[in-house]
Formats: C-alpha cells, sequence, structure tokens
C-alpha cells in the first residue's frame, strides 16, 4: 500500500529537464504587456495628474457662499430709512450628524426584524425614518426650551438633505430675542443644534417713502467676486437684490460682499473640518439720499388726511435735491421681508398702490400751467406786465363758449388778479394771441417734455406737450382754437408728472429754466444753474406778485392765510389748478394741484401736490385739498429751518 | 532571541492591548468607569479641603484678641450696611410684588441656595472649573448657576454624591443671554481661552450697533434673565472693547471677568424651587 502510494506520489511530481527554449517568446510578450502596463500607469500618474486632481478636486470639495447684508441708506439728517435687522433661526447641522444616522438606522432596521413584521421598508425608506427620526429628536430639544410642539417637515427635511446638505437646516426661523436668550443660554456650545444669524431688510418708518426707497426680493443666484471655486459643487444661502426704487437703482452699491467657504466632503457628501477656504461677508455701501424723513412724512400725513389718492414733491430750490417724494396709496416695505404674501399683494394691487403717482402719473396740470403760459405770453411780448382782460365769465372761441373759473370776480382783470384769481378768460384770450407752438416751445424749454432723469427706475417717458404738428401726426386732425384755449390753462392732451411741476416750481423760482432733480444728498452741492427765464425784471416781478397774491385772503389759495393753516412768517408764491378728465360715464374727475415755492422773496423750498379726485363729478379743487398738503410740508419745513442756521443762496438774475 | 524581543516589545502591546479594549468598550461603562474613578478621588479631594479649612482654622487662631476685636468691629459696621441694604431690598421686593399682583405676571422663578466650600480648582487653557464640596447628598442639580459675591460663577455641569463640578463662566463651553447694565437687548456671552494665570477674559456677540464701550469707558455686562437659567441682573464683568464685526449686523466685544474668580474658597449654587 505504501509503496503503491510512493509510486503516485512519484508520477505526480513535474519534472524539468534543461531549458526549454519555447518559453522564451512569451518573454518579449509579458516585457511588452509589462510595459503597457506601467507606461499607461506612469501616463495617468505624471502626464494627467492635473486632470485627476482637478477631478478629484471637484468630487470632494464644496463651496458655501452667504450673502453680504446689504448697505443702509440714510436722510439727509443721516436718520436711518432702510436698514438690517437680524434674523435668529435654529439650525441644525445635518453634515454632523452622519453617525446618528447611521446609528438610528440600524436601530429601527433592528426593531422591524424583531417584530418578525414582514412588511419590510426599504433601506431608502429607513435612511428616511432614521433622518426623520434624529432631526425631531433635536427638534423636541428646542421644543422643550421654547415650549413650542414644532415637527419635522419630512418633505422640506428630504429635500433639504438631498441638495443642501451643508446648509444648516432650519429648524425654527424668525426668533424673537427672547427665544434666541433663551436658547443660546440652553443649548450645549459644542452641538449640532445653533442659533443661526441671518439679516433681512428692516424700515423703521415702515410705509414711508415705500415707492422711492423701494423694496428687495429673494436672489438665488447671486455670486462671490474673487472667491475661489467657481467650478465647484456650490451651495448659496438665500441673498437679497433691489426690485424696486432706490434699492433697485443702487443696487450694485448696496449689495454686500459675500463671504464663502470651501470644504473637503467625504464620498457620501459629509463635511470634513477644518475648512480649506474661509471668508467673512462684508457689509454692502451706505446710501446717504436727500429726503428729509420729517418732510416726508408730513407730506404722507397730510396726504392721507385728504382720503384720496395723490402725490407730492419738495424740491431744493438751489440744488434740487428731492427733500419729500410721496405718493399715496403706498405699502409697507416690512411687509415685503422675507416675502410678501398673496393677501397683502391682493390688497396692493385693489387699492392701486404699486404706482409712484409722483414720477409715473401723469395728469394734466390744469391752472398750475397757467404760470407757463403768462411766461410765454411775457416772453413773446403777447402780454405786458399791465396788460388787461375783460372778464364777463364765459369767453367764445369759434362757435364754442368756454366759461371762467372765476366765479365771484368780474370785470377788468390784470396779470396779477389772473393769477391769483385763476381767471381763465386772461389765459384763453392771450393764449390764442400767443399760439399753441408757443406755448409748447416755452414748455419744451423748461423740459416738461421729457423725464426729469431721477435716479429711480421706471419714471414715466409717457409726458405730453402737444402742439398743432404733433395732433396732425398722431391723430391725423386739425389743431382748433378751442384747443389753444384748453392748452393754455394747462387742459387737452398736456399731461405732466407731479414731479416735473415741482421742478417747473424750483426753476421759476430760481428765475431760470430747468431744475435736475436728484434724491442724492451732497453736503455743500454747487447750485444748479441753467438758461435764464428770460423775463424783463418788471414781468418777473408782476408774475411773481400774482403767485403771492395766490395766497392771499383774495387768492385761490386763501385757505393758507385762515388762522388755523397760516404759517407764520413765512410768504408763499403759488398756483393753484383743478384740472378735469373724462371718466367713464361722460362726468370729470377732477385734479387738485398746487405748485408753490417759499418764501417767497428768498426761495428754498419748491413743491408740487396733486391730489385725484375719486369720485368723478365732485369738485377737487386745487387750494382746497392741494392746500393742506402744501401747508403740512411747508409748516414742518419753516419749524425746522428757524431751529438750523440759515445758508447763503445765489441765484441767476430773471433775465 | 524571538522571546527576548517579545519581552522588550511586551510594555507597547500591552498599552496597545489597553487601548484598544477601551475603544471597545460601550460608552455606558465608559461612563460608569470614570464616575466610579471620581467617587472613588472625591473623599480624598474633600479630605484634603477639611484638612486646609482645619489648616486655615489653626492659622487663624494664632492672631491676637486685638486683631480679633478690630476685626470684630469691621464685621459689625458691614452687617450694619448689610442690614440696611437688607431693609431696603424688603421693601422693594414688596413694591415689585405688588405691582407684578397689579399686572397679573406670574411670580418669577424663585432659588433655594446651597453655598458650598470650593474643594478643588483646576484652570489650565483646556478647561476652567471648579470642584465644590456638595454634591447629591444636597439636590444640587446639573446646569444649576452658581454665584458669588461678585456675580456670576459659572454652572453645574457635573454632579456627583458628595461633590459637584462648576464649569466657571471664563470657559469657553459656558455661553449665556447676558445684556449691558441698562439696556434690555440680550446679546450672547461666551468664556475666552482663557491661559493659566491671565486675567480671565470673555467674548460677547451680536451686541447691537448703538453699544459702545472701551478701556477708559468700560461698561458692566450683567446676565439678562432671558435665558431662564440665570437670574436677571447679575454680574458678569467689564465690556472694554466692543467692534463692528464685518457683516455690519452687530458689534462683536471683549469683557474682562472679575480677577477673584481664580481664588474663590466659597460659592453658592442657585438651586431652582421648580425645576420645570
Amino acid at each position: 500500500m505504501a509503496g503503491n502510494l510512493a509510486d503516485q506520489s512519484g508520477n505526480l511530481v513535474e519534472s524539468h529537464k534543461g531549458y526549454d527554449l519555447r518559453i522564451v517568446i512569451f518573454y518579449p510578450l509579458i516585457a511588452l504587456l509589462l510595459f503597457v502596463l506601467t507606461g499607461g500607469l506612469a501616463y495617468q500618474q505624471f502626464i494627467k495628474a492635473d486632470v485627476h486632481q482637478e477631478r478629484e478636486r471637484m468630487q470632494s470639495h464644496r463651496r458655501i457662499l452667504v450673502p453680504g447684508p446689504r448697505g443702509n441708506i440714510y436722510d439727509r439728517d443721516g436718520r436711518l430709512l432702510v436698514g438690517n435687522r437680524p434674523r435668529f433661526a435654529v439650525v441644525l447641522y445635518l453634515d454632523e450628524l452622519r453617525r446618528e444616522f447611521r446609528d438610528e438606522y440600524i436601530r429601527i432596521r433592528k426593531n422591524y426584524r424583531e417584530s418578525g413584521d414582514r412588511d419590510l421598508p426599504s433601506a431608502a425608506q429607513m435612511d428616511l425614518l432614521a433622518r426623520n427620526s434624529v432631526v425631531q429628536r433635536y427638534l423636541d430639544q428646542v421644543n422643550d426650551v421654547l415650549r413650542r410642539d414644532e415637527r419635522v417637515n419630512a418633505t422640506e427635511l428630504r429635500r433639504h438633505f438631498l441638495r443642501e446638505r451643508l446648509i444648516p437646516y432650519t429648524l425654527i426661523d424668525d426668533l424673537t430675542a427672547e427665544d434666541y436668550a433663551r436658547l443660546i443660554e440652553s443649548l450645549p456650545v459644542r452641538s449640532p443644534l445653533q442659533v443661526y444669524t441671518s439679516s433681512t431688510r428692516h424700515y423703521p418708518y415702515g410705509s414711508a417713502a415705500a415707492h422711492t426707497l423701494g423694496y428687495t426680493g429673494i436672489d438665488p443666484d447671486f455670486e462671490a467676486q474673487d472667491f475661489p471655486g467657481e467650478d465647484l459643487t456650490t451651495f448659496k444661502m438665500k441673498g437679497a437684490v433691489g426690485r424696486s426704487g432706490l434699492e433697485r437703482q443702487y443696487d450694485s452699491l448696496l449689495q454686500g460682499e459675500p463671504g464663502g467657504t470651501i470644504f473637503r466632503v467625504d464620498p457620501s457628501g459629509y463635511k470634513i473640518n477644518p475648512p480649506i477656504e474661509r471668508r467673512l461677508p462684508v457689509q454692502g455701501g451706505n446710501l446717504t439720499v436727500s429726503l428729509d424723513i420729517d418732510l416726508q412724512l408730513a407730506a404722507e400725513q397730510a396726504l392721507v388726511r385728504t382720503g384720496m389718492a395723490g402725490a407730492a414733491v419738495a424740491l431744493d430750490v438751489a440744488t434740487g435735491e428731492v427733500l419729500a417724494l410721496a405718493s399715496k396709496p403706498d405699502y409697507d416695505l416690512n411687509d415685503f421681508t422675507p416675502r410678501l404674501s398673496h393677501a397683502k399683494a391682493a390688497v396692493i394691487n385693489e387699492a392701486g398702490a404699486w404706482y409712484h403717482r409722483a414720477i409715473q402719473g401723469i395728469y394734466p396740470p390744469g391752472s398750475s400751467f397757467k404760470i407757463l403760459t403768462a411766461i410765454a405770453g411775457l416772453r413773446s411780448g403777447a402780454i405786458e406786465p399791465d396788460a388787461t382782460v375783460e372778464c364777463t365769465g364765459t369767453f367764445r372761441v369759434g362757435n364754442r363758449t368756454f366759461v371762467c373759473n372765476n366765479h365771484r370776480d368780474r370785470g377788468e382783470i390784470n396779470l396779477v388778479q389772473a393769477i391769483e384769481k385763476s381767471c381763465n378768460t386772461f389765459f384763453y384770450k392771450y393764449g390764442l394771441e400767443i399760439g399753441p407752438e408757443l406755448i409748447a416751445q416755452e414748455a419744451r424749454r423748461f423740459h416738461l417734455d421729457q423725464p426729469t432723469g431721477i435716479e429711480l427706475p421706471h419714471e414715466t417717458r409717457h409726458m405730453l406737450v402737444p402742439d398743432p404738428e404733433w395732433k396732425q401726426r398722431r391723430r391725423n386732425e386739425r389743431w382748433f382754437p378751442g384747443d389753444t384755449a384748453n392748452f393754455s390753462i394747462g387742459q387737452g392732451d398736456l399731461i405732466v408728472t407731479p414731479l416735473q411741476m415741482a421742478t417747473f416750481a424750483a426753476s421759476v423760482a430760481r428765475g431760470q429754466t430747468v431744475t435736475n432733480p436728484t434724491l442724492l444728498h451732497e453736503p455743500g452741492r454747487t447750485p444748479q444753474r441753467s438758461d435764464a427765464i428770460g423775463l424783463t425784471a418788471a414781468g418777473y416781478a408782476t408774475l411773481l406778485q400774482g403767485m403771492e397774491q395766490v395766497v392771499s385772503p383774495t387768492g385761490t389759495a386763501r385757505i393758507l392765510t385762515t388762522p388755523f393753516m397760516r404759517i407764520p412768517g413765512l410768504t408763499i408764491a403759488g398756483k393753484t389748478g383743478t384740472a378735469q378728465k373724462r371718466a367713464e360715464g361722460g362726468k370729470n374727475v377732477n385734479f387738485a394741484w398746487f405748485i408753490c415755492f417759499a418764501p417767497a422773496e428768498r426761495p428754498e423750498i419748491a413743491l408740487a401736490v396733486m391730489v385725484e379726485g375719486d369720485t368723478p363729478g365732485e369738485e377737487v379743487a386745487g387750494g382746497l385739498y392741494a392746500g393742506p398738503v402744501v401747508q403740512a410740508v411747508l409748516k414742518q419745513w419753516w419749524e425746522k429751518k428757524q431751529a438750523a442756521p440759515a445758508r447763503a443762496i445765489a441765484f441767476n438774475s430773471p433775465e | 532571541m524571538p522571546s527576548q524581543r517579545f519581552d522588550q516589545a511586551r510594555p507597547f502591546l500591552t498599552l496597545g492591548l489597553v487601548v484598544a479594549v477601551w475603544l471597545f468598550l460601550p460608552v455606558a461603562v465608559k461612563g460608569l468607569l470614570r464616575a466610579s474613578f471620581f467617587e472613588l478621588q472625591a473623599p480624598v479631594m474633600v479630605s484634603t479641603s477639611y484638612l486646609r479649612d482645619l489648616q486655615e482654622y489653626w492659622g487663624l487662631r494664632v492672631h491676637s484678641k486685638s486683631e480679633l476685636i478690630a476685626a470684630g468691629r469691621d464685621l459689625a459696621r458691614v452687617n450694619a450696611s448689610f442690614e440696611l441694604a437688607s431693609q431696603q431690598n424688603t421693601e422693594l421686593l414688596g413694591e415689585i410684588r405688588r405691582l407684578e399682583d397689579l399686572l397679573r405676571l406670574p411670580p418669577p422663578a424663585g432659588y433655594r441656595f446651597e453655598h458650598a466650600r470650593v474643594v478643588r480648582r483646576d484652570f489650565s487653557g483646556w478647561w476652567q472649573r471648579l470642584v465644590i464640596r456638595k454634591g447629591r447628598n444636597h439636590a444640587i442639580p446639573v446646569g444649576a448657576p452658581v454665584v458669588f459675591t461678585g456675580g456670576v460663577v459659572g454652572r453645574v455641569t457635573e454632579v456627583h454624591a458628595y461633590t459637584a463640578v462648576v464649569e466657571l463662566i471664563s470657559s469657553p463651553a459656558i455661553r449665556l443671554a447676558a445684556a449691558f447694565e441698562g439696556d434690555q437687548r440680550p446679546v450672547s456671552f461666551q468664556g475666552g481661552i482663557n491661559p493659566t494665570l491671565a486675567t480671565p477674559r470673555g467674548a460677547i456677540e451680536f451686541v447691537p450697533l448703538d453699544i459702545f464701550a472701551s478701556p477708559g469707558a468700560p461698561r458692566r455686562l450683567v446676565t439678562s434673565g432671558l435665558g431662564g437659567v440665570f437670574p436677571a441682573g447679575l454680574y458678569i464683568g467689564q465690556v472694554t472693547k466692543v467692534e463692528p464685526s464685518t457683516d455690519g449686523l452687530f458689534k462683536t466685544g471683549e469683557v474682562v471677568l472679575d480677577a477673584r474668580l481664580s481664588e474663590l474658597t466659597e460659592v453658592t449654587v442657585l438651586v431652582p424651587l421648580d425645576p420645570s
């Protein structure tokens, strides 16, 4: 038996005698294969190293961008109009919970198996359950501290986990100061649960200057200049972008500089600390605007008291700086943060409050335009300073009878009285003598046919100074003398914005023709200069006298001389207007106007106020409705001026 | 030869084995071992502190009667002033209660005061804590605030049978809701990294932009009471510097804490009467 085994084993042993040359042919083949392998390895390691490094970087690096807080907006006296409010939220850093998710997953799976449940959830479902369970546990810690009963939104959590895992998951947003204080004292310092601070826009004056200041919207796609890793997978916290008003106009200045962090992540997407790169966000630039919040509030409150829609503009006569730019109805800017609700948007829509009436509203200026007709007449020689008209209450143009607005005083009316009492007859007569071309030319000289160029988006471009050529071109109709009569009293097709009328008032006050309004405040700004108004001293004096008489016991703005409305020590030169526009149903809607400047002898502030009549057929007269708004603004301005030191101003001569 | 090499490597192998066993031990067992170690160590620490008290007692015995009489007189003066302050406090408390009744405010959280001797102080760049001579035997709970005559000391972080560990406010592991004296708005206070023997310092965050402080015009920082752990108005430290953060939303600042924190011998634990 033993011998057999030895024989068998001896047969199994392979023996080589000498060297088999046939194997030699395999050597080059193996060498070639090895060479190819080594060469390939070397190629990948040395030649394509950069490509692999880049791929590794793209796969394992993640970038998180945090927006910089926006800059503040201050009024001309340094009072905060728009700032940032801290927004506290309690957040959970999901990327630090990897181990807890895994342990919870194991526990859930074990429970299912022990319970003998045949209907086992899939691994993905158990993963989801584990995440919800862990996050709810942390949320319960917060609930205990804040005595709340918040529940995890599973859908939102899943979305956040899959798409934005490196960004902290917000459990409860917009905490009160008390909640925030309770949490920072109760939560462990080293915990995935933290109080997170972000900034949100805050408007201390609520709806004041709402259209002018503007609002912001969510910007999900901001970029961080000069921060590396543009090509990396990037997660962004929500930023803000200016959507209207100054917020939009100066968005690039106000926009903060985003900060960011670049992390290395493991293959499952969990963060590996510490970050490779970090930059803190920096607040955007501040903006100081020319608005005076006291005047702005005075204008808005007075407009609200009229109970109607309207606009009010106040300008610094010398510099063109806008002191107040009000439009009613409006909206509370704080309703826009973090976002405007549908219900509030519907209320704004219904009230027509989106509209910035001061720069977007186009209205016939009515009798306030008579100042321009008077200037055109005085310059052309059609009106002499001592010119008179016999007013009978009606004026016949062709076969049409025009009614005079001045119902109280008939008889001989001179220019001063015509302005004081807003006599239509005077301006019908001389308007026809001046001619529509000259009146239109004069209006264009004051830039009433073009936008003012104020630093706000969406200023209307639809203002219109009509003339015969325009009517022929646009409507293919002939210009009638009746059109001239209407035009000379600011009716017909003539439409302008309240801001334009304010610049017109400021220009007349300076004895010039153009005022470029600006919303930027610049201490010591050089007074504006433009072409002189081109009137003789006598002509200009007559014009001013008429405007001063408007605010006298016999003028159309006599309401401002009543004991309740009078501003002691302040002389006002102005002109009221009541324009009509045909509304649905054939009745007219009135627009009450008041343009003025003060002090009349040395003008510093110019105003234009327009109040929209809301009921067709209702008499909404300029003096009665727009007058109190003017009075409120001027009273506020005068009181502030009395308390402040005077400044020297030099104007052009009127010639 | 191999056996000799094995003998030489035995300490390293043993150490590795112990480390491996420790690593794989369940957390509960580790916690139990740690607590047991502390409980075993506690009698030694407590005995040492009693001996130290005895030593101080005999040290005081060597003072002359004249010194004792002078000290007694000083104490009587201090007592008199405290008596007056106490009467004023009683009147103020009555007024506060009357106003609370008028406004129908819920009664504020009450505390039981548990005075405790300091057994040991641990100050290093790693931790800043005290061990006090009272623990579960006096129903001291974890998280209870600890104070002394100069203000806040810290919070109880561990409670053992006869001792408790207090994390000092100079420790970075402590964070509380503070406020500037005379200002209601809460700010976040956190202890700093404090080297041994250095004046303890902390940091404040979320300071409103209209708050100013400088070494020449420091501001007092007190507890806000909003956090629900510390009662309001307890002194924390002097804010000597605040500067705007880059995001322009808040300021951050530095708080100089009471130097006596490093030489405390007696503290008071505020045990909430209503633990909820």
